[in-house]
């Protein structure tokens, strides 16, 4: 592969940069209690919930960005954000497919993710958020037979309040830090997962997400909960459309594993990075944590982060149950002038609670990439075993790539083990591989996979082919 | 908990009732700096593990009791007994005092001190700026030719009643091509609170070699905190042994600069610790030129209600191809009460590098120690021969051989209590 395409392929624009036009009902930028009790009118909440969301908003105004993150960019003005956006259909929703506003499942179409056929083909129910508001969602039925409780948010605030007030907060506390204050104060909606005791979710759940109205942060709740002895397997994949202004999306996730019960939760994040000169971008600030509670749980963590202009993300597990177990596979790459600070936290806290962390990372063009990880062992967590594998991959003289793993052990039975590296793609690989008749572009696209072989194969099929795509695409020729 | 802070106005009074001489005006900028700036705190990310306030609390008491030196009269028996332990040429720091009386003048080495040629210091960090307010006097070290013995520095210091703090500070210039071996070794006598502060620079000019062994054995009673920083020259060499066996709260700062090609550092680090101590070990390499390489290891053992941090940073700046760049740190927990707090970290702006870090926590192997047992060794004999291992393939690799006896003594005399303190 010559220079010149090589920087074509680098300079390759953004895909999937369009934009529906659909009317959207925003709010005024800003935010004030006032703008916290529209968002709650708006979505017709109880009472417990509007009270809940202005405590985490008084609570946000006494607290402070984080400063700590290796991340460098111009402060995010929260006043000049709309908190809420709804496409206009939301008044009457549809019941079906059919009914679904043509325009937005032709964005869709573009995304490459027709509703209908993955519905069909791949046996996925998808819980499509379209800015602030699901419009549809399929195989709810299907779902509904075993007792599974997959829904909007909003939808789950109305008909489940009992389970809302139970699980919400109960990970990730209002205050737990400046984003998740801010979401737990004007969180639009998102997914709800419900897997009754025993019961093991027929088919995968998945939730597209996509930022679509300009100057709209957006600010999803998930909550996902495992009752005794089940499982369930969650896949997250968003897209956005350029943009010049940074977009905020400030996301929390809360997983909650009982007793004997599994969470799989797989994220492929293809956000607009911004262009070559780091102009525009999606910010995204995203607390993910999973609370293994019940002895014998596990939480499984797998992300291929591409997108976003900046990315802070550790989605974290807490190993309360004996036996417990945590995992966090994780694929960052960054190109241009994207940031990216993301990593894990393993809190052991339970009796031979075990964890494994597997994080890629790679960096291209003037992008820098962080791998920031804590493995906690609790004084009373014996019998704690940690692996972490870290490793880097360099491509290219301007950008780059730290690791700042912390270990805090407090018990002598634990084993823990951590090991880095940090590497270019090398002339010897890649003379090998074209020897074999393979093109620098496919030479350098199968070093790559090879190097996230061991994440890739936690993902499920639909996501490891559209990872590896998206890898093709971020990166395969920035090698120069 | 409320934390302590540093008092100004205590500091202040003990700074002017120092003798005016030619430090004086160092000592005063200092003062400006502290007084702007502070100590760094738990909320600081390089102090996240290690809270200052003992330091802050001794010096507050001593600073109210009227910042005294003590008489070095007593010492004369430990200095005699330490200066022999080891086959070296000693220079020595008895209660920040400078004590040149055990040196004997050799062809190839310049003793200075800094009161004779007042060179401004860097004073670009709190601690250092907290050694120059109350510095008596630097100890200015060039060497020129290779000596038969070792350099020693001794650093030793008496606890009397009382709360005492001491500074210590030390220039080591090595001139090109020469190769030079010193022993860097910190003691003191008495179970009262001390605390003591020192910065060593030490500068390997080009094609030259440090060969630097530093031992701290101080007492349960002492804070020490101590920085040194090493700039290397081209095709520089250096080859650092690091021991910490005693000390109630230490913190050692280890920061090497890489700004010209060639330049090999390899420098490791054990550390010991029991009930009561807590030993932070924090490691800076700056690459900023390639090629050059630079490996450190660090290993702790840990017993009783301790803790240990160990912190190491390798930056590669932006263009400093050809780095290399290798850290492990490989710590055994015996205790349920031990805490162990490892980040290795790497900033990485290049690509031709070759970076690693590896850490490991655990805990003595049960088949090895069921071997053992099983040939008639008692769990505690069996638990010293493991640990002993453990400590040896450091020890073993001390750059000056002169030293190497008596580190093996010490490492195995503090092995054994230890172990018998963890099992009684």
């Amino acid at each position: 592969m010559t220079s010149q395409n090589i920087e074509s392929f680098v300079n390759q624009r953004y895909q999937h940069g369009f934009v529906t036009d659909i009317a959207t009902e925003s709010l005024p930028p800003g935010l004030d209690e006032g703008v916290v009790r529209a968002i709650s009118a708006r979505k017709d909440e109880p009472e417990f919930m509007l009270e809940w969301r202005l405590q985490a908003y008084r609570q946000w105004l006494d607290m402070k960005e984080p400063k700590w993150p290796h991340l460098h960019y111009k402060p995010v003005k929260f006043d000049e954000i709309s908190y809420y956006a709804a496409p206009k259909s939301d008044a009457d929703r549809p019941k079906s497919l059919d009914e679904v506003d043509p325009k937005l499942l032709e964005t869709y179409e573009k995304l490459g993710i027709p509703l209908h056929e993955r519905a069909k083909l791949a046996g996925v129910a998808v819980d499509a958020v379209f800015d602030s508001v699901s419009v549809a969602t399929t195989f709810k039925e299907k779902l509904f037979e075993v007792g599974v409780i997959f829904c909007s948010f909003s939808e789950a605030v109305r008909e489940h309040p009992e389970l809302i007030r139970k699980y919400l907060g109960s990970v990730v506390p209002r205050r737990d830090n400046f984003y998740a204050a801010l979401n737990s104060a004007v969180f639009s909606d998102g997914s709800f997962v419900y897997i009754p005791k025993g019961v093991r979710c027929p088919m995968e759940l998945s939730t597209y997400f996509r930022i679509n109205a300009a100057n709209t942060g957006q600010f999803e709740r998930t909550l996902i909960i495992a009752d005794e002895g089940s499982h369930v397997s969650y896949l997250e994949g968003c897209t956005a459309p350029m943009r010049d202004e940074n977009q905020l999306h400030a996301a929390v996730v809360e997983l909650i594993a009982l007793k004997d019960a599994e969470i799989k939760y797989s994220t492929v994040q293809n956000w607009y990075p911004g262009d070559e000169n780091g102009v525009g971008g999606i910010f995204n600030f995203v607390t993910k944590r999973g609370d293994c509670r019940g002895d014998n749980s596990k939480i499984s963590w797998t992300q291929v982060e591409t997108g976003s202009a900046i990315t802070w993300k550790y989605p974290s597990c807490l190993l309360r149950g004996d036996n417990s177990v945590g995992a966090f596979y994780s694929v960052a790459v960054v190109n241009n002038m994207q940031q990216a600070d993301t990593g894990t936290k393993m809190i052991h806290i339970g009796k031979n609670t075990r964890s494994t962390i597997v994080s890629k990372g790679i960096s291209a063009g003037r992008a820098q990439n962080t791998y920031r990880g804590l493995v906690k062992v609790m004084p009373q967590a014996h019998g704690a075993r940690n692996h972490t594998q870290c490793d880097s991959l360099l491509i290219g003289k301007q950008c780059g790539a730290h690791t700042f793993p912390y270990m805090e052990i407090k018990n002598s039975s634990a084993k823990i083990e951590h090991e880095a590296t940090t590497s270019k793609i090398s002339a010897d690989q890649l003379f090998y591989c074209r020897q074999r008749g393979l093109s620098e572009e496919d030479a350098v696209n199968m070093i790559v996979n090879g190097f996230c072989r061991e994440v890739f194969k936690e993902l499920p099929m639909e996501f490891a082919v559209e990872a590896q795509a998206l890898l093709n695409v971020s990166l395969e020729g920035a090698i120069g | 908990m409320k934390r302590p802070s540093l008092s100004m106005a205590g500091l202040r009074d003990a700074v002017r009732s120092m003798p005016d001489d030619s430090l004086t005006a160092i000592r005063e900028a200092a003062l400006a700096n502290l007084d702007e700036h502070g100590l760094p705190t738990v909320r600081d990310e390089d102090w996240k593990y290690t809270d200052l306030s003992p330091a802050i609390d001794i010096s507050n008491r001593w600073f109210a009791a009227g910042a005294t030196s003590t008489s070095t009269d007593s010492l004369a028996a430990s200095i005699e007994a330490l200066t022999s332990s080891i086959d070296a040429n000693w220079l020595v720091i008895a209660n920040g005092i400078i004590d040149t009386s055990h040196y004997e003048e050799t062809a190839g080495v310049d003793i200075g001190r800094f009161s004779d040629n007042a060179a401004p210091f860097v004073l670009d960090r709190p601690l250092a700026d907290l050694n120059a307010a109350l510095l008596h006097d630097g100890l200015r070290i060039r060497i020129h030719a290779a000596t038969d013995k070792p350099i020693g520095i001794l650093v030793v210091d008496e606890t009397c009643e009382a709360a005492v703090v001491t500074q210590v500070s030390i220039e080591i210039e090595i001139a090109p091509g020469c190769d030079a071996q010193i022993i860097e070794y910190h003691s003191s006598t008495g179970n009262n609170d001390h605390y003591s502060n020192s910065v060593v620079a030490l500068q390997i000019s080009k094609a030259a070699t440090a060969n630097y062994v530093r031992i701290q054995n101080r007492r349960i009673g002492h804070v020490q905190t101590g920085r040194i920083s090493i700039t290397m020259d081209t095709d520089s060499k250096l080859a650092m042994a690091s021991f910490d066996l005693g000390g109630g709260l230490i913190r050692n700062d280890v920061d090497i600069d890489l700004s010209h090609p060639g330049a090999d550092a390899n420098f490791n680090g054990l550390y010991l610790a029991g009930d009561g101590q807590h030993i932070d070990n924090h490691t800076r390499v700056d690459h900023r030129v390639g090629p050059a390489t630079s490996s450190q290891e660090y290993r702790g053992i840990l017993n009783g209600r301790s803790r240990c941090v160990w912190n190491g940073k390798a930056i590669v700046h932006a263009g400093a191809d050809g780095s290399d760049a290798k850290q492990a740190n490989h710590n055994l927990l015996l205790s349920d009460k031990a805490e162990i707090d490892a980040k290795p970290e790497l900033e990485i702006y290049a690509d031709e590098v070759k970076c690693s870090h590896g850490t490991t926590i655990g805990q003595l192997d049960d088949a090895a120690l069921f071997y053992l047992r099983s040939r008639g060794l008692d769990r505690q004999q069996a638990t010293h021969i493991l640990t002993r291992a453990f400590a040896a393939d450091l020890v073993s690799r001390t750059p000056i051989p002169q030293a190497l006896e008596t580190i093996t003594a010490l490492v195995d005399a503090r092995l054994a209590e230890l172990i018998q303190d963890g099992m009684s």
